[in-house]
């Protein structure tokens, strides 16, 4: 029965349940509304700083591509990572113990629509870089913009669920979900090099799949092919594969703890 | 308005805060990681675009709460079925609200504060004000023209739950269009147009006069007309918000639409 549970089928029901959830509290036309503008100003802030300082080292294009990839870490992590702070906070978390699936299956159904967010925001972003700033896409490889926004928005839900397992046991994940969705505009070379930061934060920014997901679109934009790109894409692999499962043992230890305790529902 | 409604409103946004202080961290994280990019991207820890930055992202911070906490005030009223109780008891939403964007404010300027002190901190800039005192005035009038902003932020959630929507839409355009970070003077002409009618945009003109010796004024005019301004168009917007609060909540009481999603 357990096996059962965990079977595709918990996943793709949860995945359902993401979707009618989301569309019930927010209209499909609202919610396509938000994200063009919101991919389109938090792009357009940045850029418009850029030009402000006047950096010759930092060029539109480099800081719109860098947003554009950014603009899936601030839906898709994000929205996964709260997902089990707003079911304990609904009242629901505890009925989801209870059942037979485990959570871990359960949330990373829910994920699929901070999964599909997370691609449209990238691809709204890339149109507005084409389109609305002027970044040549000319050269453009095309299959390794896709491989990327597959990868990127993988590896952040990874990391996005093991920041929601934390969710479980303490009042909101929301928190901390806010933080790690805006750091990597400060630490993955998203407006201004890596190069630029302290040793140390280069270091914590070299374990962030979203470093190598900004280094790997501003190759493909310029051309790469998947060979070119092929360390920063296995470091993605590399990362998310790790988060994933890091992600899983998270959930276990919150689900046993949670149920040995009788804690589901305090906050 | 309602001075008693006003004060017991405030006191229970202050104990509601208290309960649970951590959500202001929120509001304190993109405006600090703004100003920090803004100070990677210049390269340097010296100068007047010091000052910007640490000063625009004290008052990003303030919008930040402003436009959070305003959209959550009602939101969770909606959650935890308190707001049909707030429509049947004989004080006005308007009063309830007041007594909240208040509170709102005051920890907006909190949260201006530790964002002051941690790029402080961090940068050791040495940044001094050319008038403190002004200063400080000039961002408690802006703090209570962002608390109308805020006022006007909640009668969308009046109106819907989907008034979550204007609020994460606002975000960013805001942070655009305020000037905190960027001069409202280099933005497109058509952007300019849409911060002029924004009353925390004169406040941060004005913050800027108090702050730089021998400021030259973003918006071409004098401090005096800044804080004219500011004040004229929280009015307004007060103003704007209280009639608007008020049709919501005659219709909704009228149409027993409350619940109605």
């Amino acid at each position: 029965m357990f096996a059962y549970a965990d079977s595709l089928q918990v996943i793709a029901a949860s995945a359902k349940n993401s979707f009618i959830n989301r569309f019930t509290s927010m209209h499909p036309a609202l919610w396509l509304i938000q994200l063009l503008i919101t991919s389109f100003f938090a792009m357009y802030f940045f850029v418009i700083l850029s030009e402000y300082i006047g950096n010759p080292e930092i060029t539109v294009a480099f800081v719109v591509i860098g947003n554009a990839v950014q603009s899936v870490a601030a839906t898709t992590l994000y929205s996964v990572a709260e997902i089990p702070g707003v079911e304990k906070h609904t009242g629901t978390l505890g009925a989801i113990i209870q059942s037979p699936s485990s959570l871990f299956s359960v949330f990373l159904g829910m994920s699929a629509f901070g999964i599909l967010t997370g691609i449209v925001a990238m691809l709204m972003s890339l149109c507005y870089a084409a389109f609305v700033f002027g970044v040549s896409f000319a050269s453009c490889n095309f299959v390794s913009v896709g491989v990327i926004l597959v990868l990127t928005c993988l590896s952040l839900t990874g990391f996005g669920m093991i920041i929601g397992s934390v969710g479980i046991r303490l009042r909101t994940a929301a928190i901390m979900a806010n933080v790690f969705a805006y750091i990597g505009l400060l630490i993955s070379g998203v407006n201004f090099p890596v190069s630029y930061l302290p040793g140390w934060v280069q270091t914590i920014s070299h374990c962030m799949p979203l470093t190598y997901a900004v280094e790997a679109m501003r190759g493909a934009v310029a051309g790469a092919g998947l060979i070119s790109i092929l360390g920063p894409l296995s470091a993605m692999v590399l990362l998310g594969t790790a988060f994933i499962i890091l992600a899983w043992v998270s959930f276990r230890y919150f689900e046993k703890a949670s149920r040995r305790n009788g804690n589901t529902d305090s906050f | 308005m309602n001075p008693r409604a006003v004060t017991a409103s405030f006191k229970q946004q202050a104990i509601q805060f208290m309960a649970d202080p951590q959500w202001i961290i929120p509001s304190i994280v993109s405006p600090f990681l703004f100003t920090m990019v803004m100070l990677y991207i210049h390269q340097d820890v010296t100068g007047p675009v010091v000052l910007q930055a640490v000063l625009g992202g004290g008052v990003l911070g303030m919008w930040a709460n402003t436009i959070f906490a305003s959209s959550f005030t009602i939101s969770y009223d909606r959650m935890n079925g308190t707001f049909e109780s707030m429509l049947l008891s004989p004080t006005k939403i308007f009063d309830i609200l007041i007594g909240r964007s208040i509170w709102n404010a005051f920890i907006g300027l909190v949260n201006a504060l530790l964002v002051f002190a941690i790029a402080e901190m961090i940068f050791r800039t040495g940044v001094s004000l050319a008038n403190p005192i002004g200063f400080f005035f000039i961002l408690a009038l802006t703090l209570m023209s962002l608390a109308s902003f805020g006022m006007l932020i909640s009668t969308a959630f009046v109106f819907s739950r989907m008034g979550r929507f204007f609020s994460s839409v606002a975000e960013y355009p805001i942070y655009v269009i305020s000037g905190a970070l960027v001069p409202i003077s280099a933005l497109p002409v058509g952007l300019q147009h849409i911060s002029y009618l924004l009353a925390p945009s004169w406040g941060v003109d004005a913050m800027r006069y108090a702050a730089f010796e021998g400021y030259g004024s973003m918006m071409g005019t004098s401090l005096l007309t800044d804080i004219i301004m500011m004040v004229m168009l929280s009015i307004a917007v007060l103003i704007i918000a209280y009639f608007i609060m008020n049709k919501a909540e005659r219709a909704i009481l009228s149409a027993g639409s409350a619940t109605r999603y």
